[in-house]
């Protein structure tokens, strides 16, 4: 609901019970008003009429709207509505009931007064006045609206600077200084987070750079101390081999700082340029890269691609996801030995041959989680599959069924 | 004047810069080395050099200014960057400023070497275009490989792989080196112990069916050998 909407509507039911009860204390405050006007009126009547009746004759007293009963005992003054029916139609007429006395006899004298009149007096004053409010309402409720919407005018500009707003792009989050105090002090807020967010995000880039270099210089040392040590002739078997081995685990944490500094980026929205591809294309570029691996475990692959399915993202973030999943498919094949990869629908869809998983399918994508089996693989391939993915929100899930292991990636 | 290649490096990091002067001396190769700009500036003005190591994050700047000026002294020198930073952009600066080529740290001794010769054979117009071992020749530019005057019939692979040998000879190559020139690209790692396995006994099978002398020697447990004396 929009901000407009939801002040409007607040201000319509406001306004609409404000009135109905209004009205109705209305109608019976003038209502009253009349009626103890009348009664005023039925008391000078009653004044008169005591002059013009005779005591001895009082029951054939007759005047308009005048009647006389007899009683057995004193009545008291009291005022009433009452309604007499008239040539078929209802009429209410007030009535003033008094106690006369008349040669030892009790009467009772009403005397009666149309309301009509008045009646269609405060019908008249009534519509008078609800129309009044009607049009009194239908101006208040434009100008708010009007106003609301220019004072928020300034609240949704600071909105579209906020939805422009990219921490990525070199772009400042520059908010105009509003007039009003609330939006003045909203944007300044804003602008403060904004700044701070932006410098933290250009800390944490540069700190992702530092940490890259600051790890491999190290480990260059390391690698190539162990490298010139491994060049010596008189060195034991078993020392070349702890050496050899040496050797590898830097490689392997080099690799692995790597991999995870490649994450940070991806995850850091480092990646942000992107151009428009044929998926089927960089497909075949990837397989190429993998043809002697697949040859060599002879590892049938069947390919079907039904439309070429454009994408747009950037190139290298495309190889990396591709050369990923082909990498996983081809590592953890089984003696069955087969890949099969579909494009169709704007989906990737790459499925191979496998053995069970060693953990719990939802952890295929956890960083670090890898099969007992392939002890040498980092772990981290799918990670970055899952970090572009979502980068890019594509859809991508991973089923597994009677050895076979599927991944789809599912472009928008 | 002897005739060794000299070499520039610069790089703030002693202990590397020290294990690579003493690996390029194995290599006959002499080594001037300096850990800033400045210092680095006054080498340039007053010697000649065959090719040139940068590190990009010296003390005093940004090592890619460097570039500039060596190849203005000399458009023969070979300039090689050597950071840790590992981004394309900076490849791509660096590569437009006149550098060619990039190594990241860390890197393999075996292929550093390897890509200094490449360049010097590249960038020397002197310069011997092949590479003669006794009677296996090589001829890098042309991708041949010659046996007692016959041609190997070689895949693009085995042939850099032999290039690779031959460049780094009677060194100890270990599976991980290999595998690492292979592959290149961190995320291929430990997926081409195999391969390297593949190769190098296709490569050698073909070589000594032109008779010629097993110069790849296994190295049990740890890698390859390239022997030649």
């Amino acid at each position: 609901m929009k901000l407009i909407t939801k002040s409007s509507l607040t201000f319509i039911s406001a306004t609409v019970i404000f009135f109905l009860i209004g009205s109705v204390i209305m109608y019976f405050s003038v209502r009253n008003i009349f009626s103890s006007n009348l009664n005023d009126i039925l008391l000078e009547r009653k004044v008169v009429l005591e002059k013009q009746i005779e005591p001895d004759n009082v029951e054939r007293f007759y005047a308009k709207e005048v009647f006389v009963t007899k009683l057995e005992s004193e009545c008291v003054l009291a005022f009433s509505d009452t309604v007499l029916i008239e040539q078929e139609k209802y009429v209410l007429y007030r009535k003033l009931d008094f106690p006369y006395k008349g040669k030892g006899k009790n009467y009772k004298v009403s005397i009666l007064e149309s309301q009509t009149k008045t009646d269609v007096l405060i019908t008249k004053i009534v519509i008078m006045n609800v129309g009044l409010a009607v049009v009194f309402f239908l101006i208040l409720f434009f100008v708010n609206r009007h106003s609301v919407r220019n004072t928020l005018k300034v609240f949704y500009k600071t909105i579209s600077k906020l939805e422009e707003f990219d921490l990525n792009n070199n772009n400042e989050l520059n908010l105009d200084s509003a007039q009003l105090f609330e939006i003045k002090k909203l944007n300044s807020v804003i602008q403060k987070m904004a700044d701070t967010l932006k410098r933290d995000f250009e800390v944490q880039k540069e700190y992702t750079e530092n940490v890259s270099h600051e790890l491999q210089t190290p480990l260059a040392v390391i690698s190539s101390k162990v490298d010139q040590m491994m060049q010596s002739d008189n060195l034991s078997q078993q020392q070349m081999e702890h050496l050899a081995l040496l050797m590898e685990t830097t490689n392997r944490l080099s690799k692995m700082n790597q991999a995870l500094i490649f994450l940070t980026k991806i995850d850091n929205r480092f990646y942000t340029d992107g151009s428009a591809f044929d998926l089927d294309q960089l497909l075949k570029q990837q397989l190429e890269l993998f043809e002697e691996s697949i040859k060599q475990k002879q590892i049938k692959l069947e390919l079907q691609i039904e439309d070429p399915t454009h994408i747009y993202m950037n190139r290298y973030l495309a190889e990396s996801m591709i050369n990923n999943l082909i990498r996983n498919a081809i590592v953890h094949n089984n003696d069955t030995k087969s890949i099969s990869i579909i494009i169709k629908n704007n989906t990737f869809r790459i499925t191979n041959s496998g053995e069970e998983l060693s953990f719990p399918a939802d952890k295929i994508f956890h960083r670090f989680k890898r099969s007992e089996t392939n002890k040498k693989s980092l772990g981290i391939g799918l990670s970055v599959v899952k970090s572009i993915c979502e980068l890019y929100q594509f859809n991508l899930s991973y089923f597994t069924k009677n050895k076979l292991h599927t991944f789809i990636i599912k472009f928008k | 004047m002897d005739n060794k290649k000299h070499i520039l490096i610069v790089e703030d990091e002693v202990e590397l810069a020290l294990s690579t002067i003493h690996f390029l001396q194995d290599n006959h190769f002499t080594c001037t080395h300096t850990s800033t700009i400045q210092s680095a500036l006054k080498e340039i003005k007053n010697n000649h050099f065959h090719a040139a190591l940068l590190d990009l994050g010296l003390p005093d700047g940004d090592g890619l200014v460097l570039i500039k000026e060596l190849k203005n002294k000399n458009q023969e020198t070979g300039v090689i960057i050597v950071s840790a930073k590992d981004t394309l952009n900076k490849k791509i600066d660096a590569l437009e400023l006149g550098a060619d080529d990039y190594l990241t740290k860390p890197f393999f001794f075996a292929e550093l070497n390897a890509r200094i010769k490449s360049l010097i054979r590249r960038l020397n117009v002197e310069e011997s275009k092949k590479i003669v071992i006794n009677e296996l020749s090589i001829y890098p530019e042309e991708m041949k490989v010659v046996v007692h005057d016959k041609v190997a019939d070689l895949t693009s692979k085995e042939f850099s792989l032999l290039l690779y040998f031959a460049s780094n000879q009677n060194r100890v190559l270990s599976k991980t080196i290999l595998g690492e020139f292979m592959s290149s690209g961190y995320d291929d790692y430990g997926f081409s112990d195999d391969l390297v396995y593949t190769h190098i006994k296709n490569l050698k099978k073909k070589l000594s069916k032109l008779g010629c002398t097993e110069y790849i020697k296994n190295v049990y447990g740890i890698g390859y050998k390239f022997i030649t004396n």
